[in-house]
C-alpha cells in the first residue's frame, strides 16, 4: 500500500552493552544481554513470557535504568535519545485504552508532540507531517474516528503512523500482528521494509516464531538474557530456539506423526502460532503422534496400496 | 412571584456564594476528565477526605487553610504511595485505610478543639458562610489550576492516555503524575468550601462521567464537563436559598439530573441509542 520511499538518512545504532535490570525485590530481570544494531534492519526479539522481552524493551526506551551496563541509541544516552525524538514505539494493542475520547487525528498528533513549542500547538509542518503519515498507512479517511471504532489492524496502522509522524530513528514494536488480518500484516510487513530501507532501525518483540522469518532480516533471542544475535540464517536454528523455548516450544515432527510417505509434499499445515493443524493429502486429520494411532496408519496405508 | 427569583441578585453573600460555587464548580468539571478518565475517582475522594485534619490544624493555628490542606493532602498521598511499595495490599485497600485514618485523625482534632472551626462546615460545606480570606484563598486555588490546565492541559492528556509514549517523548511522567496529583488535592480544598468534604469526590467526578456520555473528543469533554460544572454550581447554589437547603446538596443532586439525562438520551453511550443500535443490527440481520 505504502510506495513512497524516502533518502538514506545518516546512520544510528543502538547498543545494549552488558544490560542487567533487576526487579525492586532482587529478582534479576536479565543479565548481562549484549547486542548492537545497526542503520537499516529489522532485528526480531523472541522469547517465551517471561524471558525478560518486555524489560529489555523498557530498557531500550529508558523506561527503566539498568543495574549494571548501559544502551545507547546513536552513541547517546536515551535521555538525549527520547528528546531528540529517535526513538518511537508502537503498543501493543491490549495496553491502549480504546474507549479513550480521542480521534485518530489526535493520536497521530501526539507522534509530533516533541517537536511542538510548551504549549504543544501544532504547527503547519506538524499537521502536514502527520497527514503523510496517515496517508501512508493509509488511515486517513479514518482520521476523523474515534480509535475505539476501528478493527484490529486500522487500530496498529494508527498507531504506527504515529511512530512515522515522531520520525524516530529507531522504531520499537510490540507484538504488531496480534488481532491483525492477513492483509495488514502484509502491509505493515512491507512498510517496516520501506523503513529499513531509508536506515531505519525496527526492533520487533514478538512470540509468533512463524512469522519472523518472513520479514526479519536479524534476530536476538533471549531468555533472561541473551542466547544468540546475529542474522536470522545463523541464529533461528531448531538448537537455538529450543533452548529459548524449552518444552514450551509446540512441535509438529513429521516423522512422529500419522503422516506418511504417500503424503508427499501434499500436506497442508495450519497454525495460528499455537499446536499447528495438519491435514493430509486427501484432507484427512493428521495426528502429532503416530503412537497408538497404529490402525489410522494402517487403513489409509491399505487405501493407497489398492489405488 | 417573577420578583421574587431575583431576591438572591439582592444579598451580597448570596451573590458571593454563587459566583464562588460556579468558580469552584468550573475547575472542578475541568479536572474531572481528568479524574474520570485516569481512574482516579477513589484517589479524589481519599484526599478530599486526607486534607481535613490539615484545615483543622491550620484553623486552629490561625494559618490559611489551603495550606494546612495541602501539606496534610500531600502527607497522605506519600503514606499511600508508601504503604502501596511496602507491602503486596491491593490499591484500593491502601487508599481505604490511608484516608480514613487521616479522616479520624481530623474528625478527632476537632472534637477535641471545638473553637477553631465546627466540624458540620468541614464535612457539608458552608459557602454562604465563606469569609472574605477564604474567598481569597479559593480564587487563588482557582486560578492557578487553571493556568496550569491551559498551558498544560495536552500534556496531561497524554499522561492520562499513554504515559510510555510521553516518556518516549522525554516527558517526564512523574512529573506529570505530581501536577495532577496536586490539582487534584488543591481543587478538593477549594471544593469542600461549598459541597463539604463528603461531596467533593461528587464535583471531581460526575461533571467528566456525564461529558464522556456526551461525546468522544477531549476538548468537547473539557468544555461540557466545565459548562456542567459552572452552570449546577451556580444554579445549586441560586436554589439552595429558596429551598433552605444544603448548598453542597443542590449541587450534587443537580450534576446527578444531569448524569442521569446524558446516561439515558446521550446520542452514542445513552442506554436509548444502545437500544436503538442493538435493534437496527438485529433488523439488518434478520430483515
Amino acid at each position: 500500500m505504502m510506495n513512497t520511499s524516502a533518502p538514506a538518512l545518516p546512520a544510528i545504532d543502538v547498543s545494549v552493552e552488558a544490560v542487567t535490570v533487576t526487579y525492586n525485590n532482587g529478582n534479576v530481570a536479565i543479565h548481562d544481554a549484549t547486542f548492537r544494531l545497526e542503520s537499516g534492519t529489522i532485528c526480531a526479539l523472541v522469547g517465551i513470557n517471561g524471558s525478560g522481552k518486555s524489560t529489555l524493551f523498557k530498557a531500550i526506551m529508558g523506561f527503566l535504568t539498568p543495574a549494571k551496563g548501559r544502551v545507547r541509541v546513536g552513541g547517546e544516552p536515551i535521555r538525549v535519545a527520547q528528546k531528540r525524538n529517535w526513538v518511537a514505539y508502537v503498543p501493543q494493542t491490549e495496553e491502549v485504552d480504546w474507549s479513550f475520547p480521542v480521534s485518530v487525528w489526535d493520536v497521530v498528533l501526539m507522534g509530533r508532540y516533541g517537536y511542538m513549542n510548551f504549549l504543544r500547538i501544532p504547527r503547519a509542518a506538524d499537521k502536514r507531517i502527520a497527514d503523510e503519515s496517515l496517508r501512508r498507512v493509509e488511515m486517513w479517511e479514518f482520521r476523523d474516528r474515534q480509535i475505539g471504532e476501528l478493527s484490529g489492524g486500522q487500530k496498529k496502522r494508527v498507531f504506527l503512523a504515529r511512530a512515522l509522524a515522531q520520525q524516530g530513528r529507531v522504531i520499537l514494536l510490540d507484538e504488531p500482528f496480534t488481532g491483525v488480518d492477513v492483509k495488514t500484516e502484509a502491509a505493515i510487513v512491507a512498510l517496516l521494509r520501506e523503513l529499513r530501507d531509508s536506515g531505519h532501525i525496527i526492533l520487533v518483540s514478538t512470540h509468533d516464531l512463524g512469522s519472523v522469518p518472513e520479514f526479519c532480516d536479524q534476530a536476538v533471542i533471549i531468555n533472561r538474557t541473551v542466547l544468540a544475535f546475529g542474522s536470522l540464517a545463523e541464529v533461528f536454528t531448531e538448537a537455538n530456539l529450543s533452548m529459548a523455548f524449552g518444552g514450551a516450544l509446540r512441535q509438529f515432527r513429521f516423522a512422529e506423526s500419522t503422516v506418511q510417505k504417500h503424503d508427499g509434499r501434499a500436506v497442508t499445515v495450519l497454525s495460528d502460532d499455537e499446536r499447528p493443524l495438519v491435514f493430509g493429502k486427501d484432507g484427512h486429520l493428521e495426528f502429532s503422534q503416530r503412537a497408538g494411532r497404529e490402525a489410522i496408519v494402517h487403513a489409509r496405508a491399505e487405501t493407497e496400496d489398492d489405488q | 412571584m417573577i420578583e421574587n427569583l431575583g431576591v438572591p441578585f439582592q444579598y451580597d453573600y448570596m451573590l458571593k456564594a454563587m459566583w464562588v460555587s460556579a468558580l469552584i464548580g468550573g475547575v472542578c468539571g475541568l479536572l474531572s476528565c481528568f479524574v474520570t478518565l485516569k481512574g482516579w475517582s477513589l484517589m479524589g475522594d481519599a484526599l478530599s477526605h486526607a486534607v481535613v485534619p490539615g484545615v483543622a490544624i491550620a484553623y486552629l493555628l490561625g494559618a490559611p487553610f489551603a495550606l494546612g490542606a495541602f501539606i496534610s493532602g500531600l502527607l497522605a498521598a506519600l503514606g499511600m504511595g508508601f504503604v502501596k511499595a511496602r507491602t503486596s495490599l491491593r490499591e484500593d485497600a491502601v487508599i481505604g485505610v490511608v484516608f480514613t485514618t487521616f479522616f479520624a485523625f481530623g474528625v478527632l482534632l476537632i472534637s477535641l478543639f471545638p473553637a477553631g472551626i465546627s466540624l458540620r462546615t468541614i464535612v457539608f460545606g458552608n459557602i454562604l458562610g465563606i469569609s472574605n480570606p477564604d474567598v481569597v484563598q479559593v480564587a487563588i486555588i482557582s486560578a492557578v489550576t487553571l493556568l496550569v490546565l491551559a498551558l498544560k492541559w495536552k500534556d496531561l492528556v497524554l499522561f492520562c492516555f499513554d504515559p510510555q509514549q510521553a516518556r518516549t517523548l522525554g516527558l517526564n511522567p512523574m512529573v506529570l503524575h505530581f501536577t495532577l496529583l496536586t490539582l487534584l488535592a488543591a481543587t478538593a480544598v477549594a471544593s469542600m468550601q461549598t459541597v463539604g468534604a463528603c461531596l467533593v469526590v461528587a464535583t471531581l467526578v460526575t461533571p467528566g462521567a456525564t461529558a464522556y456520555l456526551l461525546t468522544d473528543r477531549f476538548s468537547r469533554m473539557l468544555a461540557i464537563a466545565g459548562g456542567i460544572g459552572v452552570g449546577t454550581s451556580f444554579l445549586g447554589a441560586y436554589a439552595s436559598y429558596f429551598l433552605d437547603g444544603s448548598t453542597g446538596g443542590c449541587i450534587v443532586v443537580l450534576q446527578t439530573l444531569l448524569f442521569l439525562t446524558a446516561l439515558t438520551f446521550g446520542p452514542k453511550h445513552g442506554l436509548l441509542a444502545s437500544r436503538a443500535k442493538r435493534r437496527l443490527a438485529l433488523e439488518g440481520k434478520f430483515a
